[in-house]
């Protein structure tokens, strides 16, 4: 997929104006955490199951090089075809290669986002190929050519009527009301299920590698995926290698997880474990199997600072949790992850240059790192980007100038309490008829928005702390 | 060029290990992490717990005695739903045994076609902990019976219940030890829900609308009474 980052803040801008999304992403901001919060408090000891978990990923890390050959001759040994793409082409001309191979025509797709980061379908179209998303959402936004907003739910930004105008327009299916969900979930399932049984090639992601057995965990709740894997003659596979855990018992720690963190469920309704084409004993299942494994730089993030991110699950809670994402939106981040998890793995999968404004896209409040199940320290990570940022001198030149002169400010201390002391008793003088200022010099961006409080009597935290001091209470 | 690729990027993931470890060691070391711990149970009774479970995940669930009631008990839900007996079945040696003139059921034996409206399984496992069952692929339960027929029936035998996912695996372990690993095992729990537009529940995505569970055995009524709630726990 095209990068589109290096835009965010316009494309931030623009998103905002949009009322109706704006209220939208309000909901889901308090609908998923709430969701997520009830079903992690229901599991009993979620926090001691993230750190089993963090164990278990360490130890997979440690000895990844052991675990991907064990998977890939026990995979090999059940008679998949195992293939390694050094890049995004390597993986779309290796797909696209399998489909000459077989005179495929038609390919149905469970929701990969693998693929979307190499924009599989791109590829597939201008071949002549003809590409169909099945996941829901995937659809939904496959057929608006739009992207996916969301790592979980990809069309969560549209409204029902929006997709009821699509699926009028799309579908030629005559007169009908199509007033309720139920009504486009149905509509949805009669016109792909053809397209699923004159399939050629399926085309999934993978959950897990599960290493002792070479075989590969997929978790969905629609069914689609498994369709994908037991309809078309051909199925492929594509993933990438951090996906390895060493044992199905970690696979189904990972699942118990990802299901509560994603949508606050349970379980999921389906959780299949893949070893390859049909057996003697098969009726139905492909003929043959590909499990593509791409690297897209990868084990260059598995050698830096910023290995943790290759632990990420895909829940999204991170998104839902992030007062940015929320606020502005996925298509915002200008490429296929957005929010907290979005704004580390853009710039180590693109580039710094293209998207250092999603590091800064972050308010350091932490909600990312608390309900992440992979515990990874996200706001870190991103700090770590930002100071990447400074150093390779991407920011504006004026702007550089202001940290430079704040940095050197901040190691002057008498001259920083004496020079805010003196800007918050103006401050206070100037603003205390109305308690707050409607504008200020070098603050429009804030103010644009809302009121900048007067500070209150009393002065600075410092003073206020001296002052208390020489009372000497310790009461406070 | 493939191979390149594949040795370069074992020859990164060997640069991050510079010792590497015997096999023998790093399952040591991955023994000593052991096992997550599983979720709360609903019930301190394993067959209640599994019955809150399904219920829990929009599955219906009957019990049955033996296999006679239960033929008896499909025989009632297709002609309730569909005013039929027909039923596709997977050739799963206990299904060919059941006393399937008793419920007045006709079961075809195979793989389920676009048309087939119900299928029946014979799960291998009930996992309590997600209210789950577990099928192989293969002869005994093509794996489109799962996915292709609008309603799902599962017959699952009481004493095949376990509590954990991990329990699940260790069976799962002793039944393929002998090395014929399925193509697809396949954990269900409930018909097939999406939540993708306006991030509302809906019933019936791609897979079945419905997902019924019968479960095999001596059951006491009033575990389906308590898992639903309507008796409390003795
Ligand atoms: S970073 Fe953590 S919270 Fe965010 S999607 Fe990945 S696993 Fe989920």
């Amino acid at each position: 997929m095209k990068v589109a980052s290096q835009d965010f803040l316009q494309q931030a801008h623009e998103a905002l104006r949009a009322k109706d999304k704006v209220e939208r992403r309000d909901l889901l901001g308090q609908f998923m955490p709430a969701a997520r919060d009830a079903a992690a408090n229901a599991y009993g000891d979620f926090d001691g199951l993230r750190a089993h978990m963090k164990r278990v990923r360490g130890h997979t890390t440690e000895h990844l090089a052991h675990y991907l050959q064990q998977f890939e001759e026990a995979a090999v040994a059940h008679g998949n075809q195992v293939h390694f793409a050094a890049t995004a082409e390597q993986l779309n001309s290796t797909v696209l290669s399998i489909c000459q191979t077989h005179n495929a025509r038609r390919v149905a797709k469970g929701k990969s986002m693998v693929t979307e980061e190499t924009g599989l379908n791109e590829l597939l179209l201008k071949a002549g190929l003809e590409v169909l998303e099945t996941d829901l959402g995937e659809y939904i936004i496959q057929q608006a050519g739009e992207a996916p907003s969301h790592i979980v739910g990809p069309a969560f930004h549209k409204s029902l009527a929006e997709v009821r105008e699509l699926f009028l327009a799309k579908h030629k299916l005559g007169e009908r009301a199509l007033e309720s969900v139920s009504d486009i979930v149905e509509e949805a399932r009669g016109v792909l299920r053809e397209r699923f049984l004159a399939a050629d090639v399926g085309i999934i992601g993978a959950n897990a590698l599960i290493a002792e057995h070479g075989t590969t965990m997929l978790v969905t709740n629609e069914g689609n995926g498994d369709l994908c894997a037991n309809l078309p003659p051909v199925l492929i596979i594509c993933t990438t290698f951090e996906r390895l855990l060493p044992r199905a018992e970690d696979a189904m720690a990972l699942q118990r997880l990802l299901v509560r963190s994603a949508t606050g469920q349970s379980h999921t309704c389906y959780t299949s474990f893949y070893s390859g084409p049909r057996r003697e004993d098969d009726v139905d299942g492909p003929l043959e199997t590909h499990i593509i494994l791409l690297d897209n730089k990868r084990s260059d993030i598995l050698a830096s600072d910023y290995h943790e991110i290759l632990d990420c699950i895909r829940c999204g809670a991170c998104l839902n949790h992030c007062p940015i994402y929320i606020g502005v939106g996925g298509h915002a981040y200008g490429w296929v992850y957005p929010g907290p998890m979005g704004s580390v793995l853009t710039p180590l999968l693109t580039s710094l240059e293209q998207s250092h404004d999603l590091p800064n896209a972050c308010t350091s409040c932490g909600r990312c790192a608390e309900v992440c199940p992979a515990n990874i320290p996200l706001p870190d990570l991103l700090r770590d980007l930002r100071q990447e940022e400074s150093a390779q001198q991407l920011k504006p030149a004026r702007w550089r100038r202001g940290l430079r002169l704040h940095a050197w400010l901040l190691r002057q201390p008498v001259l920083y309490q004496r020079l805010t002391g003196w800007s918050m008793s103006a401050l206070g003088l100037l603003g205390k008829r109305r308690g707050a200022f409607r504008r200020m010099p070098f603050a429009s961006g804030w103010t644009s928005q809302r009121d900048f409080p007067a500070p209150e009597a009393g002065g600075t935290f410092m003073r206020q702390y001296a002052a208390r001091k020489r009372r000497g209470g310790r009461r406070g | 060029m493939a191979e390149s690729v594949r040795a370069a990027l074992f020859a990164r993931l060997r640069e991050r290990s510079p010792a590497p470890a015997e096999p023998a060691e790093i399952a040591r070391a991955l023994a000593t992490i052991g096992y997550a711990t599983a979720a709360r149970m609903p019930h301190a009774d394993l067959h209640t717990a599994f019955i809150a479970n399904v219920l829990a995940n929009k599955g219906t669930l009957e019990l049955a005695l033996d296999r006679g009631a239960a033929v008896r008990a499909i025989g009632r839900y297709l002609y309730k739903r569909f005013r039929t007996h027909k039923l596709v079945a997977g050739n799963d040696p206990r299904l060919a045994a059941m006393p399937w003139r008793d419920g007045g059921v006709l079961p075809r034996f195979g793989a389920a076609e676009p048309g087939d409206a119900a299928a029946l399984s014979y799960a291998r496992l009930g996992v309590a902990e997600t209210g789950a069952i577990v099928t192989f692929t293969g002869r005994a339960n093509p794996g489109r019976n799962n996915l292709l027929p609008e309603d799902h029936l599962v017959l699952v035998n009481r004493e095949d219940v376990v509590a954990t996912l991990e329990d699940a695996w260790a069976k799962i372990r002793i039944e393929t030890g002998a090395g014929a690993w399925p193509r697809g095992i396949q954990f269900i729990a409930g018909p097939s829900s999406t939540a993708d537009v306006e991030a509302q529940l809906v019933l019936g995505a791609h897979g079945p609308c419905r997902w019924h569970v019968i479960l095999v055995g001596d059951t006491p009524a009033q575990a389906l009474e308590q898992a639903r709630g309507e008796l409390p726990e003795a």
